[in-house]
């Protein structure tokens, strides 16, 4: 009885150590797993989401290496207030649209939400409200009352940017360039009567080109782009970025920055 | 709600407006006003007569003259009747009161961005939206519509038409929210019928082949078994006609927003998923939400809704029983606006869901559906139901495209924009209106003499109008809480039943659970008037016990069930 006596006393000793082995071994194991699960939530947290945009002056252009623009400024107080990283890239529009339908964490912006692009992407929207106007040589003076007194004349816009197609679609005679700066050239050469371009765009251009156009005949479409973003994305990111964007809205930052961008809306 | 890309609709017609504005300068005499060179030239028909048109347009002149120099800022989807006001009567407009109206188009899931941005931004992006009545439960909770009934009560009482006469409105049922307001303003409306070749369906041999085969005569069907009976008879037993593939059915199913609207614009409804109710199911309507004194409180049957129950299964299944098998191979790639082509083609005998706002476009001269006097070869009518519908049921869909006025809009804006809606819709105008795009507004309008000479030309259309369908068919109602939040679920797991991806049943449960969530989601905003308010979950058989929707499997076969044209329209009369 004793030496099973002496028996479970070395095994009490025995059990005692692995106990405390044990305790030590959860211990270590708890803060593995802290630290670990702290890396992970930092990294996830940390990880980019890449923006991608185009030159559209005064919206987002490359001056040297730097990046600027109304939507360049955007993105960074709605991604600062979402408490979101980002990276933003520049890249031709068509290129861009396919990167960040295809790729895991890209967005896209500004791009019209259109019933086509819908089911490929999520949205974060409104991120810029356009209106479009048709321009005549400062020459010629076309009164237009309706979209539909345009339809007798030969109108010029840029490949890509939405407006073409727009009226393409509704049976005008549409010339589109590869770039928005050749219409200015064209119209002023009578190539066309009328440009048809989006208010501040047209008046960057204008602006570059030294050329005064007179106001436009007629603004006959708006248009409210989003930033569209891969169908695989957080869509708790996109939650954020949203209510983080109208809250620029509602406390007077988007109206500020349009002002600064001389951008008014009206 | 439909897909609203038409542009092949008013391509036409851009040249029927350009010849009409040449007439109008090329007639026009320095005595006449801009009023009288209108009236003479463009407003003709309509039920006033020269002198009260005169008056009319005297009324907006004169109060007009506020707001004369003004810019106003409005949009619409892109059908005939809105390619008309943007076209012509905005242009009239301006040269009678001398207010300028931008009315620009585009698409309806674009109108509803654009209002939705308005709201969320508080930027006055437009000064007033032609928007769809499916709209009604997300305005009267919003608290951002504007309600025109208030409107014309108060800060809107000195610019609203004398003549308006509001109870002359076919639609106002539809706009009108719980609280007894009305939110908008109808300017066009259209129904979703059924279609088929008249033509065909009175061919004696067809008549005899389909007998023999099915035992009651071909002619409209009335319940969903005769519709299938029908789509087997023309893709399986006749196939050709004059050498070429005809088809039974036609339908679209691409993985698109108008998957959604071809569903929730009451496609269960006419399977019978809802209660009775008009104009729309109480307390479950079509969309299977279950309303608790106008609070929605679930559309899972669990919760006492009705999305994912037998009926909506069985209306599902149906949809894309007949897509597979009787409709051409290629309608599961389309969207509405590449299906929508394909009535006009010649080639397909009936179709289950079809708008009437294509009444113009499918009745252009030449078409193969058109005969050599102008008449149509097809017919509308009301649309077979399906095994769970009830008499006291809505039977389809009918759009009402309403003037909505936001909150947030100056109200100098609002009032400049109200004159122009009125005038879009005054009697002056609206019987040419009604002509051009075939979307009625106005009972005065429908019984006038002119429609009935037009009648036999419209294949049924005037005939469906002047019946108490037009109260049967109806858009989406109040038990939609946020109409452009839900929408999007919609064709988003419709289509991955469609893709195979799930069962039916799986399909609409989880689609049920989604609307569950988002519900709950808004029940969070305490301002909202009748929020969401979920009920606990409890088991389906308690709620399929109950009376009324969620309603119990029916595994009765439906015997299919024909009407003669004539009886068939008769129905609603």
């Amino acid at each position: 009885m004793f030496g099973s006596n002496k028996t479970r006393g070395e095994n009490k000793i025995a059990v005692q150590c692995k106990n405390v082995l044990l305790r030590i071994f959860f211990r270590v194991f708890t803060i593995f797993l802290s630290v670990t699960i702290c890396l992970f939530s930092s990294l996830m947290s940390a990880q980019n989401i890449h923006v991608i945009t185009y030159e559209e002056s005064p919206y987002a252009v490359m001056v040297g290496k730097t990046q600027k623009g109304l939507l360049v400024d955007m993105l960074k107080e709605m991604f600062a207030r979402s408490g979101l990283q980002y990276e933003l890239r520049f890249m031709p529009l068509k290129r861009a649209i396919t990167t960040a339908e295809f790729k895991a964490n890209h967005c896209v912006l500004p791009i019209v939400r259109s019933q086509e692009r819908e089911a490929n992407f999520q949205w974060v929207s409104p991120v810029l409200v356009s209106r479009y106007g048709l321009f005549s040589h400062q020459n010629q003076s076309i009164p237009l009352v309706t979209l539909s007194d345009a339809k007798d004349y030969k109108i010029g816009s840029f490949l890509g940017s939405g407006i073409g197609e727009y009226l393409m679609d509704l049976g005008f005679q549409v010339e589109l360039t590869a770039l928005s700066v050749q219409n200015i050239q064209k119209l002023k050469r009578g190539r066309f009567e009328l440009w048809a371009a989006g208010l501040i765009n047209a008046r960057e251009l204008m602006k570059k080109q030294g050329v005064t156009f007179v106001k436009p005949e007629l603004v006959f479409y708006t248009s409210i782009r989003a930033m569209a973003c891969n169908k695989n994305l957080s869509s708790e990111y996109v939650d954020k970025l949203t209510v983080a964007l109208i809250a620029m809205y509602h406390d007077g930052y988007m109206d500020s920055l349009y002002r600064e961008y001389g951008a008014i809306f009206e | 709600m439909y897909n609203r890309s038409l542009h092949f609709i008013f391509i036409n017609l851009v040249f029927t407006v350009l010849l009409s504005g040449f007439a109008v300068h090329a007639s026009a005499t320095s005595a006449e006003s801009p009023a009288q060179k209108w009236i003479t030239n463009e407003f003709q028909p309509s039920t006033l007569t020269i002198d009260e048109q005169i008056q009319e347009m005297d009324w907006f002149i004169e109060v007009s003259k506020p707001f004369q120099g003004m810019q106003i800022r409005v949009v619409s989807e892109r059908i005939t009747t809105h390619w008309y006001e943007a076209s012509v009567l905005a242009k009239a407009f301006y040269e009678i009161t001398g207010i300028h109206v931008v009315h620009e188009l585009t698409g309806e899931d674009d109108v509803i961005k654009k209002l939705s941005a308005q709201i969320a931004t508080q930027q006055n992006i437009y000064d007033a939206y032609i928007n769809d009545s499916d709209l009604i439960g997300t305005h009267f909770r919003s608290n951002a519509v504007l309600p025109v009934s208030d409107f014309i009560k108060g800060e809107g009482a000195s610019v609203t038409l004398p003549s308006l006469d509001l109870a002359d409105f076919i639609g106002l049922k539809f706009t009108t929210g719980p609280d007894g307001k009305l939110y908008q303003l109808p300017d066009q409306q259209f129904a979703n019928l059924y279609w088929y070749r008249h033509d065909w369906f009175n061919r004696e041999d067809f008549k005899q082949r389909f007998k023999s085969r099915y035992g009651y005569e071909l002619g409209v069907p009335q319940n969903w078994q005769a519709y299938e009976d029908i789509a087997a008879f023309f893709s399986e037993d006749i196939k050709e006609i004059d050498g070429q593939r005809i088809y039974g059915h036609m339908d679209y199913a691409k993985t698109d927003p108008s998957l959604g609207w071809r569903m929730s614009d009451a496609w269960l409804s006419m399977a019978g998923v809802g209660d009775t109710g008009l104009p729309n199911g109480l307390p479950v309507d079509e969309w299977g939400i279950r309303v608790e004194q106008c609070r929605p409180v679930g559309a899972s049957v669990e919760r006492g809704g009705a999305l994912n129950s037998p009926a909506a299964i069985y209306a599902v299944d149906k949809f894309q029983y007949w897509l597979t098998k009787y409709a051409p191979a290629e309608s599961t790639t389309l969207n509405f606006t590449q299906a929508g082509e394909w009535p006009a083609k010649g080639i397909i005998a009936q179709q289950i869901f079809w708008y009437t706002a294509f009444v113009a476009n499918l009745t252009q001269p030449g078409l193969a559906v058109m005969n050599a006097d102008g008449t149509p070869k097809w017919r509308v009518a009301p649309s077979p139901v399906g095994k769970y519908w009830q008499a006291g049921m809505k039977s389809g869909y009918q759009d009402t495209g309403a003037w909505t006025l936001l909150k947030n809009t100056p109200l100098k804006r609002q009032q400049a924009a109200w004159l122009y809606a009125q005038f879009v819709v005054s009697k002056t105008v609206s019987l040419k209106k009604t002509l051009v795009g075939l979307t009625p507004i106005r009972l005065s309008d429908i019984e006038s003499d002119v429609m009935t000479e037009r009648a036999p030309y419209l294949g049924g259309l005037v005939e469906f109008y002047r019946s108490r369908g037009r109260d049967i068919w109806t858009p989406t109602g109040t038990n939609v809480p946020d109409y452009p939040g839900l929408a999007n679920y919609w064709w988003q797991y419709i289509s991955q039943i469609i893709e195979g991806k799930v069962s039916t049943q799986e399909g609409m449960d989880n689609f049920a659970t989604a609307v569950d969530n988002h519900l709950a989601l808004i029940s969070e905003n305490t301002e909202m008037k009748c929020a969401p308010k979920l009920n606990p979950i409890s088991s389906k058989t308690f709620w399929l016990n109950q009376n009324g929707a969620p309603k119990a499997i029916n595994n009765n076969t439906a015997v299919g069930r024909t009407l003669p044209y004539l009886e068939a329209i008769n129905v609603w009369k």
